[in-house]
């Protein structure tokens, strides 16, 4: 792993106004991701964790602190800029898979090539590539109401690794899905680590916290806990 | 005979009058009077053929036209005279143009009217030498034909934008009962109805159209009364151009009631038609769903 | 991909895409339809009034041709007055009235026109030829339908009738040398064409040497309003009409139609425009979630407008393209409609076809369409994303 960090945040804080109350979700975390890494982060519902992960992934701003993604000031950047960061640096899971009813599932993987602007060949070719690599080279031409949810899972993993991306976040990846797909869907989160990309998932399953290398306790918008785990 | 006399009038004040004739009186077409600046008690001279010769005449009064609509478009000028005095302005003697009858008021209740205007037609028909008696009713019929070209137009125009209204009304309310797919959805898992669902929305349907209905009626309302201030102006007219008589009041609504409803229904039977899984996760096979179960 | 993604979006609710893209046909055809309507009556009409090529009208002061029983005196001076002048190419005066033909116990009745064969401007001939000699007469097909009469035929007719002594006045025996076609009478109008001396002569001293109006055309190259200037201080008495200004009085008589298209114009324009932008706001509230992660992704804010103001644009595009052949169908139907006015030369169409009037309306409804999507997808495209996936996560 080389030595600068994937991800940097610097006493962010995120706060949200309820009516007339002020919900502190994120208060005042440090944080540091190693190129490389596979970091889950866990904790109560509630506790801030996927707060923390959409400051990181540019798709909120912090109310204070900074983050830091690759180098470059996600929390600075104005709309259009952290749109495109995002399109070519950052790959997101969600737990709800967010796939385009409308397209298959090669088109769902070819849409962020196509933003990018990969020609359609190129593209076509990556997409077929992709979904061979998580398995689903068979189900190209499916929408995503034809697809089981591991399979719409996959599909959105695949999207996610569309454009090389640096850093890939997940957001409750297993959270839809039954003890079977979710560890298959375990195993190809630890492939693509191991395949390069960065990790930092978001989880409250236990078996997907202890494939990470690396675990972040959080407690009421504080980090209570982190350590490496499995002698990584 | 009048047509004579309109190109013929030509208008001019004098000081003085002549010494052996007082002049008669005439009465004046209240458009004519405003685009030429005549007052009462003005003198005018009126003739044949402009330029020519003529008789000198007082204007008593102003007359409004009726609200005819087949003067409508004409931008010609009338005036009233002596019926004696026209005679022999345009030297047509001892002749009319018609006679207008009026029957004895008595006459005119009760069912005795149409065969009395009937037989009076039919004993002036056979008396008449080389002219006709026609019931005013019918004369109306024949001069208004011009408006009942006009009405069938504007009958094919509703016809055609009440055809575009249904439509409309059919996609918007599907539109919007689509937008709550999930909501319907959960209630059938719940183990509500089909019918109560249906009727729900049906009552919803028929409220968004009893308050349409009024509103539009309002707004239809006004705008009559907007295009009747602005035709009675621009053709200098009392004629009414549009009206909402409690019949087409009662047929928009009623009409904007029946498609309202019809489309809340449509859109209703489609959404419960479908299966509640089908509606909450958009698939339409029958495999299990893993995401669904959750 | 934009285009990929519009089109899947519009194909997976079909139901609500046709019934949109219906409705905007309708829309589309009504829009079509007033656009006709507004330049159809005015080019329609223009075009009759020069199908001979006579640009200027002079009728008794203060009226227009043929508006009333009013004649002008003198014709035969005016008319030589008119042909000296240097700008004048043709003069050709008219005499309006009426001719009576007793047939078969009942009388026949038709519009009679006497008029100089040469120069005249009222008719063309659709079989046989001009009526040239004094007793030649050319008549409408209507007239020989009911009168029974063919070209060839030889029959008696009369210029005035006194009803109450049920006597005809300046009968005369004319043969039928030809059929025409009457440019400015109305559908099924039973009409006659004959010499201008003979009608005048027919309708007796009343008549001598008047005419009801003449018809002028202006040489090549020449100012026509110069003409109508020169003529109107050459003739006081009468009223000098150029084909504008007649078209202008035309307008003015009918501007309400003019005014009735554009208001049910304006309203068809909204109508579609409202329905594509309750379909595309229904749309976006619909798939908010799907539209966020596209944000976040990494899809660009402009493209995602793009391609939800795509889909309302591709509907109303669709609906238009439908709503043309509408339109023209509709057009055909309401002018037969108004074609049945009283006295309307059959030659006038309310509704007359041009390219560019499907252009304009075209053009307008995609413009409508582009405006229809842009508030509601600019909305759903700036809604807080971490925010919007929570909420959508919870619903």
């Amino acid at each position: 792993m080389s030595d600068a960090p994937v991800v940097l945040t610097r006493d962010v804080r995120r706060d949200y106004h309820m009516g007339d109350e002020i919900v502190h979700a994120v208060r005042g975390v440090s944080l540091e991701v190693a190129r490389g890494d596979y970091v889950a982060i866990v904790g109560p519902s509630g506790c801030g964790k996927s707060t923390l992960l959409n400051l990181i992934g540019g798709i909120d701003r912090p109310t204070a602190g900074s983050v830091t993604v690759d180098g470059n000031r996600v929390d600075a950047m104005r709309d259009a800029a952290a749109t495109r960061f995002r399109l070519l640096s950052i790959g997101f899971v969600f737990q709800r898979f967010y796939l385009m009813p409308a397209l298959t599932a090669a088109e769902n993987v070819e849409l962020p090539m196509a933003e990018a602007g990969l020609s359609t060949a190129r593209r076509m070719e990556r997409a077929r590539d992709l979904l061979a690599y998580v398995g689903l080279a068979d189900r190209r031409k499916h929408r995503p109401a034809q697809l089981s949810g591991g399979e719409q899972q996959r599909v959105a993993i695949a999207r996610a690794l569309a454009n090389s991306p640096k850093l890939l976040l997940a957001d409750e990846p297993t959270g839809e899905l039954d003890a079977k797909t979710g560890a298959e869907m375990i195993d190809l989160l630890g492939r693509v680590n191991r395949d390069g990309t960065t990790v930092v998932v978001v989880t409250h399953d236990e078996d997907l916290a202890r494939a990470a290398r690396r675990v972040v306790h959080m407690r009421d918008g504080h980090v209570v806990d982190d350590h490496r785990q499995n002698g990584r | 005979m009048f047509a004579a006399l309109l190109a013929a009038v030509a208008l001019q004040q004098i000081d003085s009058l002549p010494a052996h004739r007082a002049p008669r009186t005439v009465v004046v077409d209240e458009r004519l009077a405003a685009d030429a600046g005549v007052k009462l008690g003005d003198q005018l001279i009126v003739s044949r053929t402009p330029g020519g010769a003529g008789d000198t005449v007082v204007v008593s009064a102003f007359m409004r036209r009726r609200a005819d609509p087949s003067e409508v478009a004409r931008a010609e000028y009338r005036v009233r005279m002596h019926l004696g005095e026209l005679q022999s302005l345009i030297d047509y003697g001892d002749r009319m143009d018609r006679f207008a009858l009026l029957s004895h008021p008595e006459q005119r209740e009760g069912s005795a009217l149409p065969s009395l205007t009937d037989s009076a037609i039919r004993r002036i028909n056979g008396a008449a030498f080389g002219f006709q008696a026609h019931r005013s009713r019918d004369i109306a019929v024949e001069t208004s034909q011009t408006f009942l070209v006009v009405s069938r137009f504007h009958r094919a125009i509703g016809v055609i934008t009440i055809v575009a209204s249904a439509i409309f009304l059919l996609c918007i309310m599907l539109l919007k009962v689509d937008e709550r797919r999930r909501d319907v959805a959960a209630l059938r898992l719940m183990g509500i109805s089909a019918q109560s669902i249906t009727r729900s929305v049906m009552v919803e349907a028929s409220v968004v159209a009893v308050v349409g209905s009024v509103v539009g009626l309002l707004i239809g309302w006004i705008a009559t009364l907007i295009i009747n201030w602005h035709y009675r102006g621009v053709y200098r007219t009392p004629l009414a151009f549009a009206l909402v008589t409690p019949q087409i009041a009662f047929f928009a609504m009623t009409l904007s009631l029946v498609l309202g409803l019809l489309a809340g229904y449509v859109a209703a039977r489609r959404l419960v038609s479908m299966p509640p899984l089908e509606l909450l996760t958009g698939r339409r096979d029958d495999r299990p769903s893993v995401a669904a179960a959750h | 991909m934009l285009f990929r993604l519009a089109w899947a979006t519009l194909a997976r609710h079909r139901a609500r895409t046709l019934l949109a893209m219906l409705g905007v046909a309708v829309s589309a055809a009504m829009l079509l339809d007033m656009v006709m309507l507004s330049s159809g009556m005015r080019s329609s009409f223009k075009n009759l009034l020069l199908a001979r090529g006579f640009q200027i009208r002079l009728a008794p002061k203060g009226t227009l041709p043929l508006d009333t029983d009013a004649t002008i005196g003198n014709a035969a001076e005016i008319a030589s007055a008119l042909r000296a002048m240097p700008d004048v190419a043709a003069v050709s005066p008219v005499l309006g009235g009426q001719l009576h033909v007793p047939r078969d116990g009942r009388t026949v009745t038709a519009t009679a026109l006497g008029g100089d064969a040469q120069w005249q401007g009222d008719y063309e001939i659709t079989d046989g030829r001009e009526p040239r000699a004094p007793d030649e007469i050319a008549t409408s097909d209507d007239f020989l339908r009911a009168a029974n009469l063919r070209v060839g035929d030889t029959l008696s007719a009369a210029a005035g009738y006194d009803p109450q002594l049920r006597a005809f006045s300046g009968m005369r025996r004319l043969r039928i040398v030809g059929r025409a076609h009457f440019l400015y009478m109305a559908a099924e109008q039973r009409a006659v064409a004959l010499p201008l001396a003979t009608l005048q002569a027919m309708q007796g001293e009343a008549a001598r040497d008047r005419v009801s109006f003449f018809m002028v055309r202006a040489r090549q190259g020449a100012s026509v309003d110069s003409v109508l200037r020169r003529i109107e201080l050459a003739v006081p008495k009468v009223s000098a009409i150029s084909t504008e200004s007649a078209i202008r009085q035309v307008d003015q008589r009918l501007s309400y139609f003019r005014q009735l298209a554009f208001i049910l114009g304006t309203v068809s324009l909204a109508v579609g425009f409202l329905l594509v932008t309750t379909l595309v706001t229904v749309s976006v509230n619909e798939r908010l979630g799907e539209i966020v992660v596209m944000r976040a992704i990494g899809v660009a804010r402009g493209r995602v407008v793009s391609q939800i103001v795509l889909e309302g644009t591709a509907i109303m595009l669709a609906g238009a393209v439908a709503g043309l052949g509408l339109g023209l169908l509709t057009a055909r139907y309401l002018n037969s409609i108004l074609a049945s006015f009283p006295g309307l030369p059959a030659s006038i169409d309310f509704f007359l076809f041009e390219p560019r009037d499907a252009w304009a309306a075209l053009g307008m409804l995609v413009a409508a369409g582009i405006l229809a999507g842009i508030y509601p997808s600019w909305r759903g495209a700036s809604v807080p994303i971490a925010m919007t996936l929570r909420e959508e996560a919870v619903g």
